[in-house]
């Protein structure tokens, strides 16, 4: 280790350190420890003079560690590292102890409080002996993208990335580009085409040759870390094995979208047994086609619309698939003008009428004479056959709530509000990309409200409604708030990796892989050839889970290890 | 004579020790008695550590973590959530008291909460008594 | 020492099973090269000797001594501390030296509780007969001597300072060949090493094969069918071979049993157990507190299955019930 030099600065904080804890005190006894050289109290540490007195004493007096008693790190650790920089010693051979927010902001009794300063100061030079020089690492940035998924989401990153001049790979798992809103026709509350929605983003793709589209294709293999990704793609072109291809990209989009609730799971709505009993996609198509009409070619005269198939419902999904309501009133305008002559029924839960716009199209839906008849959740309307001498095909029966009354009205044509539900191949998807995803199969973010659309995988983002169910809107922000990062990564150039990581010794390491399933990071991986486990630094977060749970002792935790802790211990119980 | 009961704390710096430290700023007081060290996340915690400053005069240790769920580190605390009842099973062999070693959730803005959960643990390690362990494991070098 | 003069070397055991002794022995026709190029001047199991013998040798007289067996009582903390003062080098040998060994779980009771139990509290004492032992008692004028029972089991280095430390229940007979070889040779490491075993844990030399860590359930090896080819920890059957030294052979997974952690901890590590304890909590495939808790409640006597060998060197070393 060779002769440590230790400073030691007790800051009095004008008076918030220094009129609860004595800190001449705290320097008296700080420079009694061995190698403490120099204990300094003063009334300000965080200032340039302060700074300066740090600085000056590395360079004068060779210090080889630094240990400052005021404010929590949290505050000014940077501040300090810094000093220490400037003044030529490694930032990472600096401490602090919490005399203030931890000490003298919460405690009364002067001689205590001083007491308790000195034990935290102790045990932060006791630690900051066994601190080492840490120097952070750089990686290169690939500039290439692969987004997984052809929808609305997927076409956007890759349009946003590849216009920003950044090569793209776009996968789509089947022969075609647009994914659900390719089945849509007009778009809530501002009824939009989707198909001139989708068109737009297609010619753009089409125009532009940083993006390289693959259909039928699918992810077979990710490997490596931010920046420095391997991806192999299977491409089914009619020959068996699928042809594989494997590049390099920085980093991933995941917009897989999602796949539609099964209707004739709900029993109760006869769907594949009534042959008018469709879902809302059917119903999509037959709006592209230009003719609403019923199995027997028969425009409809009463058209039901029923909500939350499948979804806010303890039988099958728990969640709100969000943009049923205002696709039902969407439903109701169109049949409406359609066949003015009609009766619409809107039978729902709640109406969700979350987004710009809503509100009004959820009144103007009511202006155009469609009737709401709320149904109780966990409950489901019932729709039988209509006898002969009905005037209508099918009878639904409801327990309506607004007026506690149980229903009966006749629909010639009903409509499943089918929810979205997490597509079958989602977590093959995220074990692919090492993701996770919740019990209902959609993928989790890095932090549901400060960080959407980035997930624990360092480089793997995630859009659209593969996350959960959402809007285009919201699909698109995300879509493009991902290329942004995406972006703002490449433009940096390299990947500065902290020097604070987890290390695996290769010389202790058995093999026992007890490691590799904790690191929410995959950041520890099993060599098979070596049996051992190493740390990718890059994707390390440093949060010490393999550290305290390796059996052999065998990991390090960088700036935050075994004998330093023990050291911390032993000072404040000194 | 009664004694002063040496607490050492460890909080994870995302939600416990930031807890703390809101603590301060909002000068919410509680007991001196309590030593805070600092690690990145409560998954770090190695229950080394907590027979460690038990054996070096601790009378009692806390743990502080992430409220399930939030972990800066996705499931950190989960890790911290399953080592402490095999670790307090293993204290109870140990022969020790059940109130010396707690392990709690403590949320960033939970700073009212971070300064009651300390005074409640100095009151009950207090009524223990101090801890004996470091002077026996002295004395059964000199006494046989 | 030179050429001509043979190696001194004692072989003694204080709280111990006879185990480690029966061990030098198993390195079979191995034994006699050694009585062949060593003077074994004192090893009670084999050889006859007394005590007074020992006291009358010159201070490092002794080029090695293998000292297996925890301290108990004080004959031998006595002997040990002779051993110490009359050899050049002296070894803990074996599990219960190095660590306290199994004789060490009496850490987690006391010793009123043991004499009770052993004389006073048991149905093999007649009813009326209060007879416990004393270290001291008087007898037609002469006064007899027995051995103190101390009032904890001490691990060899807890009483005198101890040069190397041959770890196992027994050490595998291969290993003691490999130490004393060392010791004749002159290759021995620094001071206070672990020697006889390897620097990586059982996993390293486990033919078994490894992949996703994680648990539902303990499970005791008879209640599954067992995979031979797999992890036992994998299956739910506790083994503590990650946390436990190699150079064993890995017998007891080889034998469909999961390590027992008779080796010690790997270097570095203070506590085995609760580095273990780390290890397995960690890989609970749960976030429910509840189901977490019945998970761990199949592991009634957690403390006795992870320091089976080592629990006066544990950190706590030992019960503080009041």
């Amino acid at each position: 280790m060779g002769q440590l030099k230790i400073g030691v600065y007790v800051c009095n904080c004008g008076t918030n350190i220094a009129h609860i804890v004595d800190p001449d005190a705290v320097r008296e006894t700080a420079a009694q420890l061995p190698d403490v050289v120099i204990a300094r109290s003063y009334r300000y540490m965080c200032s340039n003079p302060g700074q300066e007195m740090i600085i000056k004493d590395i360079q004068e007096l060779g210090l080889n560690r630094v240990v400052v008693s005021a404010c929590s790190p949290r505050m000014h650790e940077r501040t300090f590292r810094a000093a220490c920089k400037a003044g030529g010693l490694n930032p990472y051979l600096c401490d602090m102890a919490n005399i203030r927010e931890q000490c003298s902001w919460v405690h009364a009794d002067r001689l205590m409080a001083t007491e308790k300063a000195v034990g935290l100061t102790r045990a932060a030079v006791n630690r900051v002996r066994w601190q080492e020089p840490l120097d952070g690492l750089t990686a290169e940035m690939c500039a290439s993208t692969l987004v997984l998924g052809a929808g609305i989401a997927g076409l956007t990153a890759a349009l946003e990335l590849a216009l920003a001049g950044h090569p793209v790979y776009l996968v789509e798992k089947t022969d075609r580009l647009g994914g659900n809103l390719a089945r849509v026709d007009l778009t809530a509350p501002y009824l939009d085409s989707a198909r001139d929605l989708l068109t737009e983003r297609l010619e753009h793709l089409r125009e532009n040759p940083n993006i390289k589209v693959m259909l039928n294709s699918e992810l077979k293999n990710l490997s490596g870390f931010i920046g420095n990704f391997s991806a192999t793609v299977g491409t089914h072109n009619g020959h068996e094995p699928p042809e594989e291809k494997t590049f390099h990209v920085g980093n991933v989009i995941v917009a897989t979208g999602y796949r539609e609730f099964d209707a004739s799971r709900v029993t109760h709505y006869g769907y594949g047994k009534l042959p008018d009993v469709i879902t809302s996609f059917e119903f999509e198509q037959m709006l592209r086609s230009g003719r609403i009409q019923t199995k027997s070619g028969r425009a409809p005269q009463y058209v039901a619309i029923i909500h939350c198939v499948g979804s806010r419902s303890r039988e099958f999904h728990g969640y709100c698939s969000r943009v049923c309501c205002m696709t039902a009133l969407k439903y109701a305008h169109e049949i409406k003008s359609a066949l003015p002559e009609s009766h619409v029924c809107d039978v729902y839960i709640d109406m969700h009428a979350f987004g710009k716009g809503c509100e009004d199209f959820y009144r103007t839906s009511s202006e155009v004479k469609t009737l709401f008849l709320m149904y109780g959740k966990n409950e489901h309307p019932v729709i039988r056959k209509a006898d002969p001498k009905d005037d209508c095909g099918m009878l639904i029966e409801v327990d309506e709530k607004l007026s506690g009354e149980r229903v009966e009205i006749p629909a010639d044509l009903v409509i499943l509000m089918v929810g979205m539900e997490a597509r079958p191949d989602a977590l093959e998807v995220a074990r692919l990309v090492n993701i996770s995803a919740d019990k209902d199969g959609w993928f989790i973010e890095s932090h549901p409200k400060l960080d959407p659309v980035a997930t624990t995988t360092d480089g793997i983002y995630i859009a659209g409604t593969c996350a959960a169910p959402k809007d285009i809107p919201d699909s698109v922000a995300q879509a493009r708030a991902a290329a942004g990062r995406i972006m703002a990564r490449i433009a940096k150039g390299k990947i500065e990796i902290d020097g604070v990581f987890a290390e695996v010794d290769g010389d202790r390491c058995s093999g026992c892989r007890m490691c590799n399933e904790l690191c929410p990071y995959s950041a520890i991986e099993f060599d098979a050839d070596k049996r051992r486990s190493h740390v990718i630094p890059a994707a390390c977060k440093a949060c010490g889970a393999c550290v305290a749970a390796c059996p052999s002792g065998a990991i390090k935790g960088r700036h935050f290890t075994d004998q330093q802790i023990c050291a911390q211990i032993e000072g404040v119980l000194a | 004579m009664s004694y002063e009961p040496k607490i050492v704390g460890f909080l994870c710096n995302w939600c416990s020790y930031t807890g703390a430290d809101l603590a301060g700023t909002s000068r919410i007081q509680y007991p001196p008695n309590i030593r805070i060290i600092r690690v990145m996340c409560s998954a770090r915690i190695d229950p080394t550590f907590v027979v460690d400053a038990l054996a070096k005069g601790a009378d009692g240790v806390l743990i502080c973590g992430c409220h399930p769920g939030d972990c800066h580190y996705s499931e950190g605390n989960y890790k911290a959530m399953r080592r402490f009842p095999l670790l307090k099973k293993l204290l109870q062999s140990y022969g020790v008291e059940d109130d010396r070693v707690r392990q709690t959730w403590v949320s960033a803005s939970e700073g009212q909460r971070f300064a009651d959960v300390v005074t409640d643990m100095t009151e009950r390690v207090r009524a223990l008594g101090p801890s004996r362990i470091h002077a026996a494991l002295l004395a059964d070098q000199r006494e046989r | 020492m030179t050429d001509k003069k043979k190696l001194q070397i004692a072989l003694y055991w204080g709280a111990a099973c006879g185990g480690c002794d029966v061990a030098v022995l198993d390195t079979n026709e191995f034994i006699l090269d050694v009585a062949a190029a060593a003077d074994i001047r004192f090893w009670p199991i084999a050889t006859d000797g007394k005590y007074m013998d020992l006291e009358a040798l010159a201070d490092g007289e002794l080029d090695l001594t293998l000292f297996n067996g925890a301290v108990r009582n004080s004959e031998n903390e006595h002997v040990a501390k002779l051993l110490r003062q009359k050899s050049g080098m002296l070894v803990a040998f074996g599990a219960c030296a190095c660590m306290g060994g199994v004789p060490g779980l009496a850490n987690l009771t006391s010793r009123d509780e043991i004499l009770t139990t052993a004389y006073l509290n048991n149905a093999s004492i007649e009813p009326g007969n209060r007879t416990v032992p004393y270290v001291e008692t008087d007898l037609d004028g002469m006064k007899l001597e027995i051995p103190a029972l101390y009032k904890r089991v001490y691990k060899l280095a807890d009483i005198v300072d101890v040069d190397y430390f041959v770890p196992g229940c027994p050490p595998a007979p291969d290993q003691i060949k490999n130490v004393i070889l060392a010791v004749v040779k002159g290759e021995l490491p620094a001071r206070k090493s672990v020697v006889g075993a390897s620097d990586r844990a059982l996993c390293d030399d486990c033919k078994r094969s490894k992949t996703e860590k994680k648990t539902r359930r303990f499970v005791r090896p008879f209640e599954i069918i067992q995979d031979p080819e797999k992890c036992l920890m994998e299956q739910g059957i506790l083994c503590m071979g990650s946390a436990t030294r190699s150079g064993c052979g890995v017998r007891c997974p080889n034998s469909n049993q999961g390590c027992r952690g008779c080796y010690g901890p790997a270097p570095g590590v203070a506590d085995q157990g609760t580095k273990f304890l780390s290890a397995i909590a960690s890989i609970i495939d749960s976030k429910d507190p509840a189901e977490i808790d019945e998970i761990i409640s199949r592991l009634p006597d957690f403390a006795g299955y992870a320091y089976r060998f080592g629990m006066p060197a544990s950190t706590l070393q030992r019960s503080h019930r009041s």
